[in-house]
């Protein structure tokens, strides 16, 4: 079974400080001084599919383990530890085009490197990035492809060359299915799946296999019908107000005769519904 | 005969309040650890005597009460601040201990910017200490990766170094005065004065004295005046140790005094600096103060740097950046938690110093030997991060994927393993096996290595002062001894 895993890596924006949100003339903001970070949903996809791989001799279901990404040489880092993971094969193609939000974009590459460079049976993708947050890649390459798609998957298991178990994450519950490849999966809030971490063994063994580099140049990127017009800061800010005093108890006693009593008193004298 | 645990609780109820005294059995198991065991801890595990109680204190004279009491009585007592201690100092060897937290001692008593210096009690902490003077445009100067969490008795407790040392100094040289209270409960207090030659310095008996000797209550400080404006980043990539301790020798040695000289090796630096360092070396340095010395202070180091062709200088906001995020808070430490859990991968330190002269062959023998003799390493390096006119200290750090083995075998599969190899060779060297954060309770076996024949003035310091051995056990000086 052949399972692409398609990721990116993110800038992490916690560690921009007030002053470096400068909205440049190309709407960028200058974050190539932040170290890359693998996006939380892709590292998830990424260990999901480890762990597909780690069970694939108990169930008799040999697993080909890929990974890909659409990144400049940023992604080199987290390429070679993919590589010290023993992924079978891990892909870069590399692209300088502002992709943030260009999500059909992403998907047409994506769907021509699955039909003319390496047929998969699965594709995982996380659901979304911090930095688009438009969660429609995997429902786009779904749609390019043709195949199934299953959203805010949170678990995988094999169960033979053709099927896999997926759980998925529902409005009143979890979903478990027995799905057929191909499929794309799109991988939601998902526990216990931050990314293992290779040795220095494997490092040295594995983590310099040479990582396929491709170009955008030789893809055919779909026209999007969405333009990126203007880039506005969120300030994420909530009113505070600071409780001062010398112990717990002191501070405890003026919140609650300051804010709480009243509120404490006036549910007293409404009758209960 | 030896009180039970009952009758322990009972009287501590008695001298500070039954509101102070906390029996509750998980604040027990937390309070018998410290960060050097919390691979185990975080799963639940925990293989310490249980204190009897934790005690909240909130006046010397409580801290005097409650010593006093375990004096007459022989009860071990632990004390403690921040809890952010890293080398088990904080542990309770003995049945029945005693935990003293003086972390509700926090008040700022007061700071006096005509004479520098800032008095504040044992649990005040210096993330809100230091947000106050620089409200003001004064800095303490210490800044120890724990800023957000550690509190001013046990940054001096443990002879504590920061982050811009090269410039301000280790804590050793920033108190002025102290307050301690002895096993006796006899409270001692030495005045503020800039210096004097009136016998021994009396501070550095209880400087770093890690709880073995007396409890900290109080804390003057030097305090700085502080010009961020001024502050210059400078960062490079170069291919090998050798030259970056080289760099920094020179820089040390023609009078130079940056905040920050930082050397991190190639393993060290990718897990801060892949994205513009992949398998280099970074030298770091920071450079402030009043304009005239930041500035040619930072003319100066850019001149040496640019004697060595290796050097390639990078954008000094790459540099910044990450400085501004590298401590610890209560969210780091709760994340960290978690990715331990799940990952069972753990990374821990061992820090030493040694003279110019023998510092690089130190770093090369350990990275060697404990490549080769660990398992399961997932990271091993090491940097420079505190300079001296006469030497440099080293941060080994590692990671290791927990592999096969229970959470309590963790730290003699691996973390002690690691700890051996480099203090072996450090002290075999002629380095010291402990830089900054304190000997604890882990590298005990070690410690008449490290003093030789200066360890009869130690002994005799511990039989002194604490010749009831209450004070602490296991830290510093072995139980057994």
């Amino acid at each position: 079974m052949n399972i692409l895993v398609c990721f990116t890596t993110v800038p992490d924006l916690e560690l921009l400080n007030d002053d470096d949100w400068v909205i440049d003339k190309n709407l960028q903001i200058d974050t190539s001084f932040l170290k890359p970070t693998l996006n939380s949903y892709d590292e998830s996809a990424l260990e999901i599919a480890l762990t597909l791989s780690d069970a694939s001799e108990s169930v008799k279901v040999p697993v080909e383990l890929n990974a890909l990404t659409i990144a400049g040489t940023g992604a080199t880092t987290i390429l070679k530890t993919l590589n010290s993971l023993r992924f079978n094969r891990v892909v870069r193609i590399d692209s300088h085009a502002d992709l943030r939000f260009r999500p059909a974009a992403i998907a047409s590459i994506l769907t021509q490197y699955v039909l003319e460079h390496a047929p998969q049976d699965v594709l995982l993708l996380g659901k979304q990035t911090s930095i688009g947050e438009n969660a429609k890649t995997h429902l786009l390459v779904a749609e390019m492809l043709g195949w199934l798609c299953i959203t805010q998957v949170v678990g995988i298991e094999l169960v033979d060359m053709k099927h896999l178990m997926v759980t998925s994450q529902v409005d009143d519950g979890q979903l478990r299915q027995r799905i057929q490849t191909p499929c794309v999966l799109s991988i939601g809030d998902s526990p216990n799946t931050f990314m293992r971490v290779p040795t220095l063994k494997d490092r040295m063994r594995y983590g310099k296999r040479p990582v396929e580099i491709l170009s955008t140049s030789g893809f055919q990127l779909s026209d999007e019908t969405e333009e990126l017009i203007e880039l506005e800061v969120i300030r994420h800010e909530r009113a505070g107000i600071l409780i001062e005093g010398r112990s717990p108890e002191e501070k405890a006693r003026k919140l609650y005769e300051a804010y709480l009593k009243r509120s404490v008193l006036l549910k007293e004298r409404l009758p209960e519904h | 005969m030896s009180l039970k645990r009952e009758q322990i609780v009972e009287a501590l109820k008695n001298i500070v309040g039954e509101d102070y005294v906390v029996t509750d059995e998980q604040v027990l198991k937390e309070s018998s650890v410290d960060r050097f065991r919390r691979f185990e801890a975080y799963h639940g595990v925990y293989r310490l005597p249980l204190p009897a109680a934790v005690v909240h204190v909130n006046s010397t004279e409580d801290v005097a009460a409650v010593i006093k009491f375990a004096n007459e009585n022989k009860i071990n007592v632990v004390p403690r601040t921040g809890h952010s201690a890293t080398e088990g100092g904080l542990e309770t060897a003995l049945e029945n201990s005693i935990v003293v937290d003086g972390s509700g001692m926090n008040q700022i008593i007061g700071i006096d910017t005509y004479n520098m210096q800032a008095t504040v009690q044992c649990g005040a902490s210096l993330q809100e200490l230091d947000d106050r003077l620089r409200e003001q445009g004064y800095t303490t100067g210490h800044s120890p990766q724990s800023k957000p969490l550690a509190q001013m008795g046990g940054l001096v407790a443990t002879r504590s170094i920061g982050q811009f040392s090269t410039l301000y100094g280790g804590i050793e040289d920033m108190v002025v005065g102290l307050e301690a209270v002895f096993p006796d409960g006899g409270i001692t207090r030495i005045k503020n004065v800039p210096r004097r030659a009136a016998g021994p310095d009396i501070r550095h008996i209880i400087i770093g004295n890690e709880g073995a000797l007396c409890y900290i209550t109080e804390v003057t400080v030097k305090i700085f005046k502080y010009f961020p404006e001024n502050n210059t980043f400078l960062g490079y990539t170069l291919d090998n140790m050798k030259t970056g301790f080289e760099i920094l020798r020179e820089v040390m040695v023609n009078g130079y005094r940056p905040s920050v000289a930082r050397l991190y090796d190639a393993e060290d630096g990718s897990y801060y600096f892949s994205h513009f360092a992949e398998g280099k070396c970074v030298l770091i340095f920071v450079a402030e103060g009043v304009k005239p010395i930041a500035d040619a202070t930072a003319t100066a180091i850019e001149e040496i740097v640019a004697r060595y062709d290796e050097c390639v200088k990078v954008e000094p906001k790459l540099i910044e950046r990450w400085f501004d995020h590298l401590n610890w808070d209560p969210a780091n430490l709760a994340a960290e938690k978690v990715e331990i859990i799940e990952t069972k991968n753990v990374c821990n330190t061992t820090e030493i110093s040694g003279n110019w002269r023998i510092i690089n062959d130190i770093y090369d023998v350990c990275m060697q030997r404990v490549r080769s003799e660990i398992p399961d390493l997932t990271l091993l390096g090491a940097h420079s991060s505190h300079s001296y006119l006469n030497g440099t200290n080293l941060y080994f750090v590692y990671f290791y994927n927990v592999v096969d083995c229970r959470p309590e075998e963790e730290l003699s599969k691996y973390h002690l393993a690691i700890k051996k190899i480099i203090v072996e060779e450090t002290i075999n060297a002629g380095g010291s096996m402990c830089h900054h954060h304190g000997v604890g309770k882990h590298r005990t076996q070690w410690i008449e290595a490290e003093y030789d024949s200066s360890y009869y003035i130690l002994k005799k310091l511990k039989s002194a002062f604490d010749p009831n051995s209450i004070m602490n056990m296991g830290t510093i000086i072995p139980l057994d001894k």
